[in-house]
């Protein structure tokens, strides 16, 4: 056997072994940072307590506990609703963004000029960023003001309290997880196939639907699960300006804070399923890997 | 030009306009001479950014570069933001790079990294605050680095995986059965093919870990990142113009520093 047979065989090895050497660290860090978390946070809620030496009696109260409270089909639907309902807001606002941007904006170096503005105010601390609605939309607000210094209004609109807040805040804060991957996924239509629709006489509103808009659905739903998960999982928000209306979120955050962890654990373990379930149903109907594959 | 053209453009001035609204008010409020972030401005003022401090007020009324934890907290928030981006285009282009060829359990994997951003960050950064506690470790910056990656690395892999395309893969194959070995292929093709990606993905880590609050609010007890350091601050203390001032600065910063990044990479733009 000649050296470069052996050499070739050793290559080929490398290659073949090398894909599953370069899984390794992502693989890593996924255990470490999300898999055993994870697994944690499902093992402690079946727990009464959580002590220094570690879980204690075994029991399903938790789930019991919060299933069979009153309160919880309110929580569940302020949770699920408000962000479903930024989702649309969100790609209402942000599916026209990509696709003009795709499909208007002819020179490249114009785009990425856009997609750098967008990326400017994400460097602004989030706090201060969603603090500065205040003199906007706040009780002393411009836009209060203006309208009683018109006379339109007496008493000042409660704009950035409550439910409103949720949908002004989280869609302008998670609008670019919806126009990124819209973006994307638009960029990757073949321009051939709506040629050919056009040369054919297809009506514009039918090119788009027809062809556009269904070719972009995995990016669209990559889209929708980014900015869903993202507002499931902000409790901050809500506790800033939710003004007192419950998510399934902020209720982890509080029991966490007031060290009741098994009852926080059981409440993620519910937060994590149902996000799981959503995105199960999305994939089912929409095959999100054509995007990268 | 035709009208398709115009309302394109009218529109994407104006989901600009819609995202820096609050960007303007900031900037205005902080040259405010009172303390309430409200309308009307009486006065124009510089004392949110730079009066020295009697050593006897709130610290909602220390002026900004005055204020030592702030500063403690911006250091915090670039070391996890600088780690974090790094993380992100190394395990970015490893992962994107294994994913790329049917192998096993591809599908699963991939999910399983996507998973990473879907779990909400209020359920993991509990998860986290179990594991530390049961195994006994102490909280620190660079555990905040690596957790907030793993919710960096899905934006990084998808933009890198929908890059590697039958073209990439024809100058590839050109190459090897131009008897190149197979780094100097990955050293000479592939990789100034996606180097595009491989940026991208370090500055969409900077970005996210720059702004994540929630995962690091959990995990880290204590002052932590300035959007954690910023956030109690907020809550506890009355809201006055110092914050807007210090969100000015940062805005400032991150303008800089992307116009020459953005001026960079465009020449590079085909």
């Amino acid at each position: 056997m000649s050296t470069l047979q052996l050499k070739m065989g050793l290559t080929d090895r490398v290659a073949k072994y090398s894909r599953y050497l370069l899984l390794l660290p992502g693989f890593v860090l996924l255990l470490l940072f999300l898999l055993i978390p994870l697994s944690m946070i499902v093992g402690i809620s079946f727990f009464e307590r959580f002590t220094v030496t570690g879980p204690e009696n075994l029991t399903l109260k938790n789930y019991v506990a919060f299933f069979t409270s009153p309160q919880t089909p309110v929580i569940l639907l302020n949770t699920f609703g408000m962000s479903l309902l930024a989702c649309l807001i969100a790609f209402l606002l942000g599916y026209p963004m990509a696709y003009f941007l795709v499909f208007r904006v002819k020179s490249a170096r114009v785009r990425f000029f856009v997609v750098s503005l967008l990326l400017v105010p994400f460097l602004i601390d989030w706090s201060v960023r969603v603090v500065a609605w205040l003199p906007i939309l706040g009780e002393s607000g411009i836009i209060n003001y203006a309208l009683m210094s018109w006379g339109v209004i007496k008493e000042p609109l409660e704009l950035l309290f409550g439910r409103s807040a949720l949908l002004i805040i989280w869609p302008q804060t998670y609008l670019l997880w919806m126009i990124f991957p819209s973006y994307l996924a638009l960029t990757r239509i073949d321009p051939d196939i709506i040629n050919a629709a056009k040369v054919l006489k297809a009506p514009p509103h039918r090119v788009f639907f027809d062809i556009t808009f269904k070719l972009s659905l995995p990016g669209v739903v990559m889209g929708f699960i980014f900015v869903f998960v993202s507002a499931l999982g902000d409790y901050v928000t809500p506790a800033l300006w939710a003004g007192g209306i419950q998510t399934l979120g902020l209720s982890v955050a509080n029991y966490a804070a007031n060290f009741v962890w098994p009852y926080a654990a059981a409440l993620s373990t519910i937060l994590v399923a149902i996000a799981l379930l959503i995105l199960y149903v999305l994939l089912k109907v929409v095959d999100i890997k054509k995007l990268v594959y | 030009m035709g009208w398709g053209d115009r309302l394109a453009k009218v529109y994407i001035a104006l989901i600009i306009l819609f995202i820096y609204i609050p960007t303007f008010f900031m900037i205005a409020l902080s040259f405010k001479s009172g303390a309430k972030v409200s309308f009307p401005i009486e006065g124009f003022t510089w004392d949110w950014y730079v009066k020295p401090p009697t050593g006897y007020e709130y610290s909602a009324y220390i002026s900004i570069m005055h204020d030592k934890n702030f500063f403690t907290a911006l250091n915090n928030s670039l070391f996890v933001s600088i780690v974090t981006a790094l993380l992100t285009c190394l395990l970015v282009t490893t992962t994107a790079l294994a994913l790329r060829k049917k192998i096993v359990g591809r599908d699963l994997l991939f999910y399983l990294f996507l998973l990473g951003f879907i779990v909400p960050g209020v359920a993991l950064g509990l998860g986290v605050t179990f594991m530390f506690r049961l195994f006994g470790i102490e909280s620190s910056l660079l555990a905040v680095a690596a957790i907030v990656t793993v919710y960096t690395v899905p934006f990084g892999l998808i933009l890198m995986m929908s890059r590697f395309d039958p073209e990439l893969a024809t100058y590839e194959y050109a190459a090897s059965v131009l008897k190149a070995s197979p780094l100097s292929v990955f050293r000479r093709i592939t990789f100034p093919l996606i180097i595009f990606e491989v940026i991208s993905a370090a500055i969409m880590g900077f970005l996210l870990s720059w702004g994540e609050i929630i995962r690091t609010q959990f995990v880290m007890k204590g002052m932590g990142t300035l959007a954690t350091y910023i956030r109690n601050e907020l809550s506890i203390n009355p809201i006055t113009p110092k914050w807007f001032a210090a969100g000015t600065i940062i805005a400032i910063i991150a303008f800089v520093g992307l116009a020459i990044f953005a001026y960079i990479m465009s020449r590079r733009v085909r």
